[in-house]
């Protein structure tokens, strides 16, 4: 054996140097595709940059700028009330779902796999799928009404600001409900039968035991699962940009279709690039809260 | 089509191009360019043409036909010049995102670029401007609004090749009904105000008229501009920098098209695309949109005997008591300047616009696309149908975004965040102009700052 294969063999039966070997092709893959992207962003953001031209350093005039932009104020608006409306629905619901699926019932495995269909959907195909239900002159449900003699005239399902957020947010909801069923369900065949047996014995009725024994024993999934949607509201695109394109007056905007906007119609890059890190702050507030619980309970 | 603030090349008007080669050197040279690749059964200019690939792409065209042809030719010219050729056509809204990842990241050389993109894009297109005149003596000269919308600060950045032009459809049998004089004719001289009289009439007879006010670069832009200018507002004066946005002629006719919006038009239009307008006139839901000539041309395929093609035609935009507008320029083939083939992509732009090629591509669109070259506007193909006529006329009233300014980044910026078109949508949400307008004047200071 040569001298260079006894090197080796010695660095690879270091176990530092085999760690930092091992961690080296996910520490390369977060480096080109996580790191440089959100750097990158950031420098953007501090410059005038605009598709095809070199911009300049402007400091940071483009955050004060958006301070001043009545769109990006009510972008802002659309955004949170585009999160924090749909996640205590998604979860809410998302329990129910949970609850009805553990129950010993027929054919539970397809009804499962059924009901996870919107989560695995691609969203721009779903969405497209809704753009026709909300159809404003074709809508099978304004149809199903005006049939029915509820109404006389099409609904405006996305043209209305009310309607049109509420739409937005059913199909977030919709989306997002078997993401919660199925989590909470696997928490939910996690919790011993000995305890609800217990209390059973204890004289817990039904609604007893849910509170006082499934709730505590699934609470930090159902935290986990609702800040992992808070993050990903946040951040959606699609839905809205297959739906509504941020109209009718801007009043379905969310901060991923207003940087879409600015960035590729506008070409002013530097300032959407200022919009989508405005997000930053709240993500990694919620980010921040929950890697600590997770520490936590780990 | 209104002049630009810019400067024109002179060589089809005049006598001389940029670089002193007079109409019949032009010629010459394009002729003797088309001999040599006749001759040689090639294209000379391609070096090493086997090793190259040629991206290029376009938006999609509502003419499905003028797609294929398109695409077959590309294909053509690939087995021509020996080189491969990739021809995409994308979705038109989502072409500036294509142009956008081409400029930044390259894997693009040829582009099709709406009006006012050339001027977006300058930094970013090869000068293309002996091409474009080569293209324009051949066809007896670019058509008037070409002159004026194709060029950019005297230079063509890409060969110009007409657009599609947006004007109003209607149903004959409805405006007859609502009391309208030779609607079967088309053509009819209306001001807004009759023709909101009319739109009323047709709600009563349940066919209101449509109109898009949604988020979509074609038709909302399409009819809110012109209205806007119509109406004696601009987006911005001629410095560039002064907003004229907010006048009281403008407020007074917002006020009459919100009341028009209730009394005459399918109030859901709020959330339409580009398509809804199609869509609604093609099964009988209205009685009148604006819209380029896809809806003929869809309604001459139908399957119901011609009655909907025989209820169809078309007039111009109404007047407002500043004019009539069309909102209007040319599209432009361009090449992006970070392409690694501009000598192949010149050859193919040259190649398509040869008059077998391009002809055959343009007359199967029926007039739904106008022509570029002065020569093809007696071309026969006019003559096949008298009510695709109208659509000639409207260069004559046409202007770009950003008029009386320059059509440049500003003017797109406004476009793509919907200012004018979301200044209309909330008039008629909120019933009140006044607010609306004012709203729109303060996103216009903040882009023309």
């Amino acid at each position: 054996m040569n001298s260079v294969s006894i090197q080796s063999e010695k660095f690879l039966d270091r176990e530092s140097s085999l760690g930092v070997l091992l961690m080296l092709p996910g520490l390369i893959l977060l480096a080109v595709f996580l790191a440089y992207p959100f750097f990158l962003g950031i420098w953007l953001s501090l410059t005038d940059t605009r598709i095809g031209m070199p911009g300049e350093f402007i400091g940071l005039w483009n955050y004060v700028d958006l301070l001043e932009d009545e769109i990006f104020h009510q972008t802002a608006l659309n955004t949170m009330v585009y999160a924090l409306v749909t996640v205590p629905f998604k979860a809410v619901m998302g329990l129910g779902l949970a609850l009805i699926l553990n129950n010993q019932i027929r054919f539970s495995n397809p009804i499962r796999a059924f009901i996870m269909l919107p989560w695995i959907v691609p969203t721009a195909l779903s969405s497209l799928g809704w753009f026709m239900i909300f159809d404003p002159v074709f809508s099978p449900i304004s149809w199903l009404m005006i049939e029915m003699g509820f109404i006389d005239s099409n609904i405006n399902f996305l043209g209305d600001q009310l309607i049109a957020v509420t739409a937005i947010c059913w199909v977030n909801i919709w989306r997002g409900i078997p993401f919660f069923g199925i989590s909470i369900l696997a928490g939910l065949q996690a919790v011993p039968p000995e305890l609800h047996e217990q209390a059973a014995i204890d004289g817990a009725n039904k609604f007893q035991r849910f509170i006082n024994v499934t709730l505590p024993q699934i609470k930090g999934l159902l935290m986990i699962t609702s800040l992992l949607s808070i993050i990903w509201t946040f951040a959606d695109f699609q839905l809205i940009y297959v739906l509504t394109k941020g109209g009718p007056a801007n009043q379905t905007h969310i901060f991923g279709t207003y940087a879409y906007q600015i960035g590729l119609f506008g070409t002013e890059i530097g300032m959407a690039a200022a919009i989508t890190l405005y997000m930053f702050p709240i993500l990694a507030f919620f980010s921040i809260i929950l890697l600590r619980y997770m520490r936590k309970t780990a | 089509m209104e002049k630009l603030n810019d400067n024109q090349p002179t060589s089809i008007s005049g006598e001389t191009t940029e670089k002193g080669m007079t109409r019949r050197q032009v010629i010459k040279t394009g002729a003797a360019a088309a001999g040599a690749v006749a001759l040689s059964g090639g294209f000379p200019y391609i070096s090493s043409a086997q090793n190259k690939t040629l991206n290029i792409v376009r938006g999609t065209y509502f003419i499905p036909g003028a797609q294929e042809i398109a695409k077959q030719q590309a294909e053509e010219f690939g087995k021509q010049a020996g080189v491969k050729v990739n021809a995409d056509f994308l979705n038109w809204t989502d072409l500036n995102t294509k142009i956008g990842a081409g400029i930044q990241a390259g894997g693009i050389d040829v582009i099709e670029l709406w009006p006012v993109q050339n001027h977006l894009y300058a930094n970013n297109l090869v000068d293309m401007t002996e091409e474009a005149e080569e293209v324009a003596a051949r066809g007896g000269g670019f058509e008037e609004y070409v002159l004026n919308s194709g060029h950019v600060n005297g230079r063509y950045l890409g060969i110009p090749h007409g657009n599609n032009a947006g004007t109003i459809a209607y149903r004959i049998s409805a405006f007859e009904k609502a009391g309208v004089k030779h609607a079967d004719k088309g053509g009819m001289d209306m001001t807004w105000d009759e023709y909101f009289a009319v739109a009323k009439e047709c709600k009563k007879m349940g066919m209101p008229f449509g109109q898009s006010l949604g988020h979509s670069l074609g038709d909302p832009i399409g009819f809110c501009y012109p209205y806007m200018w119509a109406s004696g507002a601009l987006e911005v004066g001629d410095d560039g920098k002064t907003i004229l946005f907010n006048t009281p002629t403008f407020e007074y006719a917002l006020n009459k098209f919100v009341q028009a919006w209730k009394d005459g038009y399918d109030e859901t239009g709020t959330s339409w695309d580009d398509s809804s307008n199609n869509r609604a006139y093609l099964s009988g839901k209205i009685a009148s949109t604006f819209n380029g000539a896809s809806i003929y041309y869809a309604s001459k395929r139908r399957d119901d005997g011609g009655k909907l093609m025989n209820d169809t035609h078309h007039m111009l935009m109404p007047k407002g008591t500043a004019g009539r507008y069309h909102e209007f320029g040319t599209q432009t083939m361009g090449i992006l300047n970070n392409s690694e083939n501009i000598d192949v992509a010149k050859e193919y732009l040259k190649w398509w616009f040869q008059p077998e090629n391009f002809d055959k591509w343009w007359r199967v669109q029926e007039g739904y696309q106008l022509h570029h070259v002065k020569n093809l506007a007696n071309d026969p193909m006019w003559k096949d149908d008298p009510k695709m006529g109208i659509f000639k006329e409207i260069p004559k009233y046409g202007r770009l975004r950003g008029f009386a300014g320059n059509p440049n980044e500003k003017a797109s910026l406004a476009a793509s965040k919907y200012i004018v078109v979301d200044t209309f949508a909330k008039a008629v949400q909120s019933g009140d102009a006044k607010d609306a307008l004012e709203w729109g004047e303060r996103q216009l200071k903040r882009i023309y700052r």
